[in-house]
């Protein structure tokens, strides 16, 4: 064991470059703020919607890919941003990023993702698809009388 | 209690612990009246702990001591270790946890890749479903097939046994895999078919390469 990994100078690299990695003290400063967490990976991939998808195999199984939440928006991230396409890489079912799989569906009947909406005016309110069963009565009104 | 006294005593403990090997030699040539623990038997090794002196003096002296001294800078040291230690939790949602291919989260009505909806109201579901979570009203369409008016699902009822996938026929109502639908009102998780439909044409990617990767299994 050298002395520099003794004093744990190796960790205080990586450190320095992580905060390299993530642009320098301020913009690093800012992803803490935004993320709470500060790490060093590559670029797997980025969706549609502006998600950035990391992965570095260093971290424990779990911690090992992560997604950054576009720029658009902010401070309002929601676990739900999570496009499909992504969703299954994301979670570790399957090692190969929507990019790279030949055999998921695009159908052209297939719906644009939507983050889950509720509490916004695009909420899902129930209604009913078929006709009442009963109808109320409605009188006739008197005609002549 | 003085600081001299604290560390005094903390040298005599550390000494006769460190030389415990010798003590028995030490006995034997001294041969001192003073009553010892463990008794001085020749051919017999004493192997357990040092035999401390219990008056109440020296009992709160030795737990001052540990309390004082020794516990509070071993306590700083976990705290701070655990400082630099890489974190056993998962930071969500920016990371998120291993899910199963067979994971049941919130339900879908799929499609056939030319956009027929796959159900075919046999209620098989309706029927299997423990928390009689789905209510489904049939009716003939204008082309003569047999197709659901009303397929709702309570989510609120629902106890996510996955029996209505199993039942299912023509794979037409899946558990997806989103377990991110949760609702600030009871009335958003009152589904209807429309709301089903749509969830299976957002996740239908993910719903294909689910059933794909348990095929084997089906």
């Amino acid at each position: 064991m050298s002395v520099a990994k003794l004093l744990a100078l190796d960790k205080v690299a990586k450190l320095f470059n992580i905060i390299k990695q993530n642009g320098g003290i301020r913009a690093s400063l800012y992803k803490l703020y935004k993320q709470e967490e500060l790490k060093d990976g590559v670029l797997v991939g980025e969706d549609k919607f502006g998600n950035k998808y990391y992965e570095n195999p260093r971290y424990f199984y779990s911690r090992n890919r992560w997604v950054e939440y576009s720029e658009k928006v902010h401070l309002n991230y929601d676990a739900s941003q999570v496009p499909a396409e992504w969703y299954g890489w994301l979670h570790y079912k399957t090692d190969l990023p929507p990019h790279q799989d030949p055999s998921r569906p695009h159908y052209k009947w297939m719906a644009e993702f939507t983050e889950n909406l509720s509490g916004t005016t695009g909420q899902y309110t129930p209604y009913s698809t078929t006709r009442a069963k009963i109808e109320p009565w409605v009188p006739k009104p008197k005609t002549g009388a | 209690m003085s600081l001299a006294k604290i560390f005094s005593v903390s040298t005599r403990v550390r000494a006769s612990g460190a030389c415990g090997v010798l003590r028995h030699a030490q006995y034997s040539t001294e041969g001192k009246t003073e009553k010892v623990y463990p008794p001085n038997v020749p051919g017999f090794k004493y192997v357990n702990g040092e035999f401390q002196d219990m008056s109440m003096t020296e009992m709160s002296n030795r737990a001052a001591q540990t309390l004082f001294w020794t516990e509070l800078a071993r306590g700083f040291a976990v705290t701070l270790a655990h400082i630099f230690k890489e974190p056993a939790t998962i930071n969500y949602p920016f990371e998120k946890g291993p899910l199963s291919p067979r994971f049941r989260g919130e339900h879908a009505l799929r499609r056939y890749p030319s956009g027929e909806e796959r159900c075919i109201a046999c209620k098989l579901c309706e029927a299997i479903c423990p928390a009689q979570a789905i209510t489904i009203e049939a009716e003939e369409r204008k082309d003569g097939s047999r197709r659901t008016t009303r397929y709702d699902i309570d989510m609120t009822k629902c106890i996510y046994c996955g029996f209505c996938q199993e039942a299912c026929p023509v794979d037409a109502i899946v558990e997806g895999p989103n377990f991110e639908f949760s609702t600030e009102t009871h009335e958003e998780l009152l589904y209807n078919k429309e709301k089903l439909l749509s969830n299976g044409d957002k996740w239908e990617s993910e719903i294909a390469s689910n059933i794909r990767a348990d095929h084997l299994y089906r």
